[in-house]
């Protein structure tokens, strides 16, 4: 349950009644939210603490999140929350571009002038890659990464890699690194989870390749409890009996999740898809249905890319979507991060 | 006129005026606008189909050029 009190409720009266749901045994936690004080009920409450709660004055209602999380339930907070990675915020208003090569690799430097010369925001690169097979390209690892931040910092771009394990993490915090992915197939890792929230930088959570949006919020909601404030949401296609594409696109959930959460949300058609000429089209749609950022891999070589090279798409084709963008973003009411 | 006409006007209207910001705020960061940017909007009018009415569209792009801090043509 999360307990909405009326605007400008004293911080005594709000401690009051915590104090008497938590006397009952249930853990609550309250919102950073300034407009009003928010209230976030873990625990199932009695029927008759229910009703002293629904009774008291200060309260104006109670609401039941469709699932169990309640830190990253849209109505935990009064707007939509905003994520900063470096300079460049994500949600509110503003659609960002994040694009990158898949893995590290030696024409870094070369991709990263593509996505600044473009007009992208972030600087996306695998430093540490997980890939299906052990003998595919495992990345650069520690090298990678201070790769990524050099080039992040050259062309003024902050920068964002996988992690793949906690032991990795004070490699990403010597780097830098502007903000931490986890991957699909991580997505439900709660002791990477919890390590990475702890860490104290930005997360993009990406949805696992065959997570319910239930599962993906409470992977958000592990983040959440476990203090990572900057969670930024990431659909990358799901697996389904389609298999024309690497993967299935959901794009029904953008909609929903700006109902049942207010974490940003950004979309990967790049894993979704697999195929490099539907990458545009599916970026309009990923912005027509509400995302706030789209990520997308690129390489000045697809050629001599060290993974996913069918889906890289060229400079051109960058600029055409970054400015597609910012047409999508303005006839929905929003606008292109400058 | 039918309601679902006016419904849509009213949409189209509001994504003109957000694309028009959209336009100001990309150039409302660089010092001057692209020096090809009279040949390139002739090109475009001269390829446009449709009713609206080819002088009319001209003028439309001149103030939108002002309104974007340019001088015009």
């Amino acid at each position: 349950m999360i307990i909405r009190f009326r605007p400008g409720t004293p911080p005594a009266r709000v401690q009051e009644l915590r104090e008497k749901i938590e006397t009952s045994g249930s853990r609550t936690v309250l919102s950073p939210e300034p407009a009003r004080p928010l209230l976030a009920v873990v625990d199932k409450l009695s029927s008759e603490l229910r009703e002293v709660v629904e009774a008291c004055p200060d309260v104006e209602s109670t609401v039941q999140p469709p699932g169990a999380w309640r830190m990253v339930d849209r109505r935990f907070r009064e707007n939509p929350s905003t994520v900063k990675v470096g300079d460049v915020e994500i949600g509110g208003g503003k659609v960002v571009v994040c694009a990158g090569p898949c893995s590290v690799d030696p024409l870094l430097d070369e991709a990263a002038a593509m996505v600044s010369q473009a007009g992208g925001h972030l600087l996306r690169g695998g430093a540490f890659k997980p890939r299906t097979s052990p003998w595919s390209f495992q990345g650069f690892g520690v090298e990678g990464l201070r790769l990524l931040k050099d080039a992040g910092q050259k062309y003024g771009m902050p920068v964002v890699s996988e992690v793949m394990d906690a032991a990795q993490l004070p490699a990403f915090k010597d780097h830098d690194i502007d903000c931490l992915q986890i991957g699909a197939r991580n997505m439900q890792n709660f002791t990477l989870l919890k390590a990475v929230a702890e860490a104290g930088a930005p997360v993009l959570l990406k949805r696992g390749l065959s997570a319910t949006v239930h599962e993906w919020l409470y992977s958000a909601e592990y983040l959440a409890a476990f203090g990572c404030s900057d969670i930024i949401l990431c659909e990358r296609g799901i697996r389904t009996f389609e298999n024309a594409t690497r993967n299935t696109l959901d794009l029904t959930i953008l909609p929903l999740l700006r109902e049942w959460t207010h974490l940003p949300v950004m979309v990967d058609p790049s894993h979704a898809a697999g195929i490099a000429s539907l990458i545009p089209t599916l970026s309009r749609a990923s912005i027509a249905a509400g995302a706030d950022g789209i990520a997308v891999e690129v390489h000045p070589d697809p050629s001599v890319a060290r993974s996913d090279a069918e889906q890289a798409l060229g400079s051109g084709e960058l600029a055409t979507i970054v400015a597609e963008a910012r047409i999508q973003a303005a006839v929905t009411g929003r606008g292109l991060h400058t | 006129m039918k309601p679902s006409t006016r419904n849509q006007l009213a949409h189209l209207d509001r994504a003109i005026l957000a694309m028009l910001q959209e336009r100001a705020r990309l150039l409302s960061g660089e010092d001057s606008d692209n020096p090809d940017r009279l040949a390139r909007i002739d090109d475009l009018l001269q390829r446009a189909e449709g009713p609206f009415d080819p002088g009319l569209l001209k003028e439309i792009f001149d103030a939108i050029d002002r309104g974007c801090g340019g001088s015009g043509s």
